[in-house]
């Protein structure tokens, strides 16, 4: 039993990382109708940004969090600008495949910029973490799922109250109507990519202490995000959170229970099984987008 | 000067002509209807307006200005609404949200949107109670008033209106064209119909459009009138009945 509350608790972490780089997707998605294969390398990005203040200029952590941060708005920017912009009135293939472009190219010109060896970024505090009971509950593990709460919570809001968040909601379900009513759709569409890469840049700020900080880091994250989208059911803001924390929660008892080498298999087979049994995710399609 | 007058107005889709040098202006406080079969042009007539549609040549001006080639989003700001074929409400939006961003072109803060959305159920009454209702889940009718007041959250000084009638059940027709004539009280309207009674039945002039042309237009009266333009263009019978004319 404590085994399974401990796993449970590094699992909730591990998944609240994929839930924001999901949320990331999917709210691209849900606003230019096209899957932003770059998602990953956001979260690269910003852990080498972070890398370069925190380590090698010795920046205090805070400080260096929001210049990453501030940075990953900027990327976001420049992405929105160089990426979509130019083909935003093409069909969504070339698109996707600007997408992917913009990964290879960020991936290389990290590396071109900083080399290939892997990079160690320490935690936000200094204390490993504390005892509770039977869990013992990681400073870093903490930080993840407080950090995901808060977002959760702001996302929910800003959606649900506030005008701008009604307008980025009505540009996702009918640009042309959105545009008839003055709602300016490209200044939408480029606040869409700044959060999004701000929501990638995150996920990958809290999990690098985590792992090693390398180019490839992205695309395991991406990967494990997109098929977390699929499980809570693609273009759900519900579902990427619920499904990202469902990919954590059993990758992290597959790997303690069945098999360590085989961890990242647990993801890929469980998002097999639901495309074969149950594609439309755990929410289904919203039927909003249907009518 | 008329509030909005289109001049040798050409549009293209591609290869396919859609409007070939149509002509008409709408005075200030005026109904115009257009007229025509499915295709004839009349939904792209609107959406050269609105800024939909990329003019190939000729001139749109609205209150002397000409908004040819602008975008929406700065043509709805000068004061002309679109309610577009298909109503168009967001589905997965409520009623009173959808309502509330039909303010967007004004600099208005979300309580004072909110304060006019709850004010426009006043002429909308059928439709107050769905205030929290997703547009999905409404029928065509509550959709069409959801459209319409939108439309008018703009505050527009014309308003451009696609079939409001398409689809609709006889009565729900006879109420969506109770709220245009009070509508037309403080605003100027274009109405797109195929429906021609209905139509002419508000309007202070009408233009019937052919294949992109426009091959007739004058007063409501003088088109009934004709009774060889009337069987051809407006659905065959000649002079409408009593009753409808009376709306």
């Amino acid at each position: 039993m404590d085994l399974v509350l401990q796993l449970l608790f590094t699992g909730i972490g591990i998944g609240a990382v994929y839930a924001l780089v999901a949320l990331g997707f999917v709210l691209i998605f849900r606003a230019t109708n096209v899957v932003n294969f770059a998602q990953g390398e956001f979260s690269m990005v910003a852990a080498y940004i972070m890398v370069v203040c925190a380590v090698d200029l010795a920046l205090p952590y805070w400080l260096s969090f929001i210049i990453a941060l501030a940075g990953m708005a900027v990327v976001g920017l420049v992405f929105n600008l160089g990426v979509y912009y130019p083909l935003r009135h093409r069909t969504y293939l070339p698109v996707i495949i600007a997408t992917i472009g913009a990964s290879i190219l960020m991936a290389n010109g990290v590396l071109a910029l900083y080399g290939p060896q892997p990079q160690v970024l320490p935690g936000w505090f200094e204390t490993p973490g504390i005892q509770l009971g039977p869990v013992y509950l990681d400073s870093q593990y903490l930080l993840i799922i407080a950090v995901t709460v808060v977002l959760v919570i702001f996302n929910y809001w800003f959606f649900e109250h506030t005008m701008l968040g009604k307008k980025l909601q009505a540009t996702s379900q009918d640009k042309e109507m959105a545009s008839l009513l003055g709602i300016s759709v490209s200044t939408m569409i480029m606040i869409t990519f700044i959060y999004s890469a701000v929501l990638g840049g995150l996920a990958g700020l809290l999990v690098a202490p985590l792992l090693f900080v390398s180019i490839q880091m992205g695309s395991t994250i991406a990967l494990k995000a997109f098929a977390a989208t699929i499980i809570g059911g693609f273009g759900d803001v519900a579902g990427a959170i619920i499904g990202g924390l469902a990919l954590g929660i059993i990758e992290t008892f597959g790997a303690a229970y069945i098999s360590v080498p085989y961890k990242d298999g647990f993801a890929f087979l469980v998002l097999v099984l639901f495309l074969v049994f149950r594609p439309q995710g755990i929410f289904g399609e919203r039927v909003a987008e249907k009518a | 000067m008329a509030l909005l007058e289109i001049t040798d107005l050409n549009v293209r889709y591609g290869e396919i002509v859609a409007l070939r040098g149509v002509s008409f202006a709408v005075e200030e406080g005026q109904v115009v209807t257009l007229l025509g079969a499915n295709g004839a042009g009349k939904s792209t007539t609107l959406r050269a307006i609105s800024g939909l549609a990329k003019p190939a040549s000729g001139d749109i001006l609205f209150d002397g200005k000409s908004i040819a080639g602008l975008g929406p989003e700065a043509i709805v700001r000068m004061g002309i609404s679109h309610v577009p074929e298909g109503r168009r409400v967001f589905p997965g939006l409520t009623v009173k949200e959808n309502i509330m961003l039909g303010g967007s072109n004004r600099r208005a803060a979300k309580a004072e949107l909110g304060r006019e959305a709850d004010a426009m159920f006043d002429l909308f009454p059928d439709i107050r109670k769905f205030s929290g209702a997703l547009g999905w889940t409404l029928s065509g009718g509550q959709l069409q008033m959801v459209a319409v007041a939108r439309g008018l959250m703009a505050k527009p000084r014309l308003l451009l209106l696609d079939e409001p009638s398409l689809g609709l059940a006889p009565v729900i027709v006879q109420a969506v064209f109770r709220i245009i004539s009070e509508i037309r009280r403080t605003t100027t309207v274009l109405l797109v119909e195929q429906n021609a009674r209905m139509g002419l039945s508000v309007a202070d002039q009408g233009y019937v459009l052919e294949t992109g042309r426009i091959v007739l237009g004058g007063k409501p009266e003088d088109l009934w009138a004709n009774e060889g333009i009337a069987a051809a263009y407006l659905g065959g019978h000649g002079k409408p009945a009593a009753g409808l004319a009376a709306h």
